[in-house]
This record gives C-alpha cells, structure tokens and sequence, in this order.
C-alpha cells in the first residue's frame, strides 16, 4: 500500500508516544543531536529526534540492539513488551537473517537474542543513498530487501510504499492502516520504487566496481602468508571491525555471580584479540597478528558460508568505516584473492 | 521452551586432593545430576570469578559425584586452587563427543597423556576399569615433568597391579633429592615398551600440544591407523555450545565436534597442534 511520507512520520511519533499501538519502545536511526555527524546512530527514540530512515545504513548495526554488547543472559526473565525497529536496510536485514541461524536453531537458543526477535516488530527501508563503504552488490546483496523484514518501506516520492513480509508485519500494516491515510491499498510495486531499486542497485555497483572480485572465495585460503602479513600491517588489532559487524557474534560469558545466584552475562569478543583463543598454558592457534587477521577474513567469507549457507559479509562497509588502521576491506579481498595461486579470473587463465 | 543454555547447576565441593603442587582434584556434589560419558567435559564456574572447560577426571559409572582436577595456570584456576570444601561452583554441560568405547571392546587398547592430559584419561582408565572384562588389555603410558609433577600418586600404584593393566609411567628429569625407580624421558620414549599390534589397536592420546604432536607421528610410524588415533584436542572451548567460536579449528567446532577427534578427522585441519 502507498501512504504519505509524513503519514509514516506522524504514525512513528505516535507509536513513540504510545499513543498508537501497543510499541513499548520504539528504536530507529537517528542523527546526532548534539554533533555535526555525517552518520546516524541507532538510538531508542526519545522525541525531539530526528529520523534517518531513508539514505543508507546507520553506522551501527541492528545487531547492537538485538544482540546487545553487553546483556545478562542466565538467570533470564523475557521482557515480552513488543518494540519496533525502524529504519535499517537491507544488509542488516540479512544479517539478522543469518544471527537468526546462528543463535535460534535446533541445537541453540540464546534466550537474550529470541527475546529481542520475538518482541520486535522490524521496519525496513530501502536504500536512497550509499555511503562511501557501502558494497552490498559485491557480497550478493541488493541496497533494498525483498524477504526477511516484517515490512518494508520503499520511498517513492512523497509516498512509502509498503509491504509486509510476515504476520507481525501484516499487524503493523493494519494498525498503520487505523492511523494513516492510504493512498493506493493495492499490492502493486510502483513503477517509480522499481526504477529507485535499478537505480541504487547501479550506484552501489558502480561504486564497488573498482573492488569487483570472484565469489570463489575458498581460494583466499591459499593467499601466501606474506600477502596476509602486508596486508594486516596497518591492523592494530583494536576488534573496532567485529563489534561493528552486523553479523559478528563471538561472545564471552561472564560470571557475575553474587551470594547464591548464578549469574552469567554475554558480551562481545573479538577474535582480532590476542587473548581470544589462547589457552590458560599460553599456547594459541593464532598468536600472531596477521594470523589473526586472516583468520577474520576466512571467517567471513569462508566459514560462515558453509556454515550458514551465506557469507558473513554483507557488504555494509562498517568495519572499513571503523578502522583507525585505514583497511579497506573491499581493497584487501581483492588483492588477497589475486594473489592466490589460482587467483587469475578465468577469462584470463583460459 | 528449551532450558536455557547459559544456566549452570549449582554443586558443593566436598573436598579438595592435591595430587601435585599445581594440580588439584576437586570433587563435587551437584544439585541435579549431570550424567556424561567418558572424554565430555563441562564448563566449571566459580562465581564472580569466571568459567572454564576442564574435563571430568572421575568415571562416567559415578554419580553421585564429580571429579574435575584442574592445574594452576591463570586467574581462574588460581581461584579455583583457593576454593575449600563447602563452597558453592557451577556446572554447565555435559559438552561434546566422547571417548568411543564399543570401539574398544575386545581390543588391545594404548592410552598414551602426559600432565594435565591426565586428568581426562584418569577417567577414561577408571571407566574402562569399571567393565574391565570388555576389554582385551590396557596398556597406560603416563608422562610427566618430574616425579613431584605426577598427579594420582597413590592411585597409580594400585592400578599398576591390575591383572589387564600395563601401566608405565616416565618422568622428562628427576631433580636433585627426589626418588624415581620408573623411567626417565619423554613419554613417547616409552612406546619402544608396546607389545600390542599397533594394526589393530585403538590408541587414545591426551596432553600437551607438543606431546599429543610428537605422540601421534610416534604412532603412525608404529603404524597404527589414523582412523583409530584418538586425540583429546583441548582448544578454548569458552561456551561449549558452539556459539562464542574461540575453538574453531578449520570446519570443526571443538566443543561440538570435539574434543575427542580421531586423527584422519582432523589431520588437514590448520594449527591442530598449536
């Protein structure tokens, strides 16, 4: 359905307020009030805010919120009041979609990460800008999401398009729909959104071509160690690049244990650190810097693929965004896998 | 609802064994019993300090109790050292796969450990020793640094008399003032003392990186199969679940996968001896 840009806008505020809807809290992008930033933050809207919900992707991660940095995990009492996401975009989309294989599945269920999923109610919107490190086009993304959201809102003009992808996003419609004034209740794609979609998609690709690599992946295993070690040199190994990843979720798990209760709390790691697989004897798989470094990278690109059936990246450029070191993840893919021996393109092998 | 993950069983300690000056068996009494198999292990928590994976050192045939025997090495075990009879722990667990003992019946079976590796295959040995007519013979070769450094001191003497038991213990060096009447060097020097056919026999390795290393190139020389090496691989195994990835080692998670491995498993996996 097509609904007015400040329909939407007025409808949030109101969720905001409790007014509509039964949103206990109500999350999105926002920028910064205090500062000059180029860049939104995912925030807990408060009023007086200013949403960013179209452009591109805030600089943190729905992850952050959903699978918080710092959350106790055991005893664990579910807060059920539902929430709602608005604002991200399509890379945290699939990073959801793959946190949600890794953390709900048949052997586990973190209890932290279901609440969160199940009281949340999220909002996509597509893509109307690319920030400088955005390459979602190279990890087999798109800068709008077509599944996975609950729903999805496509500008058009100074309309949203909107569409729901589950029963909880079928529920935000109806409620939107008591709200707001419809335009066009119809399901039909406006010819303007699929235009924008063409459009952005070329943008992003545009942007990455210059990054443009083979998705055989599987060859950066045989990258010579001398490439791994030039191209981790600036790395200070400071974990900025995991804690910012989308779909990064190596924990800790703390005992804050006071008098009889047990109690366990989560929160991030990084496997940049040098104490993050090292054993009480001191001995460790990866105690150099550039194996470290490496092992990230085949983490993302490698690892995670088989393991959930797609890549750990997703192209949001957030860990290129946040290196103080400088590396550009795009750049450091690209000349990893041509230094492979079988690095060449095939049309150049041939 | 699946029970919560994270959620440790709360035990008391009933009492502490020093076995060496830096290993300590601690036995406990949990809340609810944990039943495991022999070669699982169990994240231990001591609370407000932390949590770690140590490996049940009693027999899987027991109960009523748990053993774990832990060598001081970092912040956790320091205060686990320091932990007295009476205080309250927590376990989480069982994790992981575990030693594959039908596998070992009728056979001639070589455990091969060194120093803290120990602990797993002291309770491998008490439960082999548990239904020891399944089994053809036990041949234990046991290594440690020096003589002081050998844990399940007294134990080990009364094992040695078992009638399917060849247990043989070895020392790297005997300092100045200590008494030894066994033998002195690597524990892989004893593998010159095996009388079982290495075609045929399980052999199951624990202990450090450099032994469980040296031990299994040891035995493939011997020519035992690299389908019937077993080796406790002991990485970080910081969740046990598979969730917090610190013991990936290539496509295995240790934790899940492991730790108990056969070599021709993990033989082409990246830094298995590091």
């Amino acid at each position: 359905m097509l609904i007015p840009t400040d329909g939407l806008l007025t409808f949030l505020e109101g969720c905001r307020k409790k007014d509509f809807g039964p949103y206990k809290n109500v999350f999105s992008p926002v920028w910064p009030a205090d500062k000059d930033s180029p860049s939104a933050i995912l925030a807990l809207l408060q009023g007086e805010d200013r949403l960013a919900l179209d452009g591109h992707r805030a600089t943190d991660p729905a992850k952050l919120l959903l699978y918080g940095a710092r959350e106790r995990v055991a005893p664990f009492v579910a807060d059920p009041a539902p929430s709602l996401l608005a604002g991200i975009k399509a890379c945290d989309i699939k990073a959801l979609d793959l946190l949600d294989r890794a953390l709900l599945n048949q052997e586990f269920v973190d209890p932290a990460y279901q609440a969160w999923r199940e009281r949340t109610t999220v909002l996509s919107f597509d893509c109307t800008d690319a920030a400088p490190t955005c390459h979602c086009t190279l990890a087999g993304g798109r800068p709008y999401a077509e599944t996975g959201f609950d729903v999805n809102a496509a500008r058009d003009g100074d309309h949203y398009y909107l569409s729901a992808g589950t029963a909880k996003g079928r529920l935000l419609l109806d409620l939107i729909r008591e709200h707001v004034r419809i335009d066009d209740p119809s399901g039909r794609v406006p010819e303007a959104v699929k235009a924008r979609r063409l459009e952005m998609t070329a943008r992003v690709e545009a942007q990455s071509a210059a990054f443009a690599r083979s998705g055989d992946y599987d060859r950066l295993r045989a990258s010579p160690a001398e490439a791994w070690a030039e191209e981790s040199r600036a790395c200070v190994g400071c974990g900025a690049c995991t804690h910012i990843c989308p779909t990064c979720y190596c924990l800790i798990l703390n005992d804050e244990s006071q008098a009889a209760e047990f109690v366990k709390v989560r929160s991030y790691d990084s496997c940049q650190w040098h104490g993050y697989a090292r054993v009480a004897s001191g001995a460790s798989p990866r105690p150099r810097m550039d194996e470290r470094f490496r092992h990230r990278y085949l983490c993302k690109l490698v690892t995670m693929k088989k393991e959930f059936g797609s890549l750990g990246c997703t192209g949001c450029g957030r860990c290129t965004e946040a290196c103080p070191g400088g590396i550009d993840f795009r750049s450091a893919v690209r000349r990893l896998m041509e230094r492979s021996p079988s690095g060449r393109p095939a049309a150049e092998a041939g | 609802m699946k029970p919560n993950p994270y959620e440790a069983v709360p035990a008391v300690l009933l009492e502490t064994i020093d076995e060496t000056p830096l290993i300590r068996t601690l036995r406990m009494r949990l809340d609810r019993p944990m039943p495991f198999r022999t070669g699982q292990f169990v994240e231990l928590s001591l609370p407000g300090v932390g949590e770690g994976p140590f490996t049940p050192s009693s027999s899987h045939f027991v109960t009523e109790t748990m053993d774990v025997t832990v060598m001081e090495a970092g912040f956790l075990t320091e205060h686990i050292h320091r932990a007295k009879p009476g205080d309250r722990v927590g376990l989480r667990g069982p994790f992981g796969s575990s030693y594959p003992l039908t596998e070992f019946e009728g056979q001639d079976l070589l455990i091969l450990g060194g120093g803290c590796g120990l602990a797993p295959l002291r309770s491998l040995f008490l439960t082999l020793l548990d239904e020891a007519e399944k089994y053809k013979s036990i041949t234990f070769f046991a290594g440690a640094k020096t003589p002081q450094d050998c844990p399940y001191k007294d134990a080990f003497l009364v094992w040695q008399k078992h009638p399917k038991v060849k247990l043989v213990r070895a020392v790297d060096a005997v300092p100045p003032g200590e008494a030894w009447d066994e033998e002195v060097g690597v524990v892989t020097v004893l593998l010159g003392k095996l009388d079982i056919d290495p075609k045929n026999s399980p052999a199951v390795v624990c202990g450090p990186p450099v032994m469980m290393k040296f031990g299994t190139r040891d035995l493939l020389k011997l020519g035992f199969r690299e389908d019937r090496i077993y080796l406790s691989m002991e990485k970080k195994m910081y969740c046990g679940i598979g969730q917090c990835r610190h013991c990936v080692m290539g496509g295995y998670y240790v934790c899940k996968d492991g730790p108990v491995f056969t070599y021709a498993q993990i033989k082409n996996e990246e830094g298995i001896w590091d």
